[in-house]
């Protein structure tokens, strides 16, 4: 096989990735809409649920239990709005492609807080570390200049003033 | 500029160590003889919530009526069938037939388990997408097997399919 061809199917694997994870986020985005985990009441009800041993996801990270409870739940209402609105941005960016470099390194933070946070619990956490490094892979990939936003970007601004944009 | 030009490929690479760890990690629950756990679910439990559970009526039928009553035999298929996945990605050998042999038994799972409660499809996505990643691109060609057995093993023409 040559050189060409394995680097288009490289840049169609990127693309892709890029595309589900993209679809992933804005799926779960609107099904969190509608089960109103965007409020404060909910928010602090899913940080309950995830550390409830008996009722709930019974995760083992007591110091990240801490950090939720000490520096998210106290403002758990405006950070709801933060949550909504830039997972919504993120989805969005990462299924059409734009500035998908800020986004996947976004990303990567948000999977890895996920992780944390049902680490040790009954959820099934591979499917955080396949995102993680899914989000890693876009990132180092540029996968937004294949089938994206930021192809067309490359072509009439070339290179970003800085290397995380796209 | 090409990919490979542009970015680093070792993160194909450590997702494939990484899904096949997850096979291997994933073969406690499913160990013989009996293909269970000391507690908890175990293989035959899974079948049954697939039946319990099923998406499709016509897969819940096959796994009632065909794969069931035949456990011993269908339970050491796929014990054998994630083992070998999972040694074929954690080592890079042979990445393109085990990670297409993957994609379809994530596919299988993901079938299997679709309205099973506490069950995620995404999951089964996530898994079939990167080892299909996987097949197409040839990922045991970095840090694995595969890129030694193309350079020494030139005169097998079907070596060079699977690799």
């Amino acid at each position: 096989m040559n050189q060409k061809k394995e680097t288009e199917q490289l840049r169609i694997a990127a693309a892709l990735l890029r595309i589900t994870v993209g679809v992933i986020i804005l799926v779960t985005w609107y099904e969190n809409v509608t089960k109103g985990l965007y409020s404060a009441d909910g928010l602090t009800g899913f940080f309950n649920w995830l550390f409830d041993a008996q009722n709930g996801n019974a995760s083992s990270l007591g110091w990240y239990k801490a950090f939720l409870d000490t520096a998210v739940a106290p403002i758990a209402g405006p950070f709801a709005i933060f949550q909504m609105t830039a997972e919504l941005i993120m989805g969005l960016a990462l299924l059409l492609g734009g500035f998908t470099r800020f986004f996947g390194l976004a990303a990567m933070f948000f999977f890895a807080n996920l992780f944390l946070s049902y680490f040790g619990g009954h959820e099934w956490i591979w499917v955080y570390v396949l995102l993680f490094m899914s989000a890693l892979t876009i990132f180092l990939s540029k996968a937004g200049r294949h089938w994206g936003i930021d192809r067309r970007l490359a072509q009439t601004r070339g290179e970003p003033p800085y290397p995380v944009l796209w | 500029m090409n990919l490979q030009e542009r970015a680093p490929l070792w993160p194909i690479a450590v997702s494939r160590i990484l899904i096949g760890v997850l096979w291997l990690f994933s073969l406690r629950w499913k160990l013989p003889p009996d293909f269970a756990p000391a507690a908890g679910r175990g293989l035959m439990d899974w079948l049954q919530l697939e039946v319990q559970h099923a998406a499709f009526a016509f897969y819940g039928d096959f796994v009632a009526a065909v794969i069931i009553p035949n456990f011993t035999l269908f339970a050491w298929i796929i014990f054998l069938s994630e083992l070998l996945v999972g040694l074929s990605l954690l080592t890079g050998t042979l990445t393109r037939l085990g990670g297409a042999v993957g994609a379809l038994m994530a596919v299988n799972l993901g079938i299997g388990l679709l309205e099973v409660p506490g069950e995620w499809p995404w999951s089964y996505v996530m898994l079939a997408l990167w080892q299909g990643t996987f097949a197409i691109t040839g990922a045991g060609r970095m840090a694995g097997m595969d890129g030694w057995l193309r350079e020494k093993v030139t005169a097998v023409p079907w070596l060079q399919w699977l690799t």
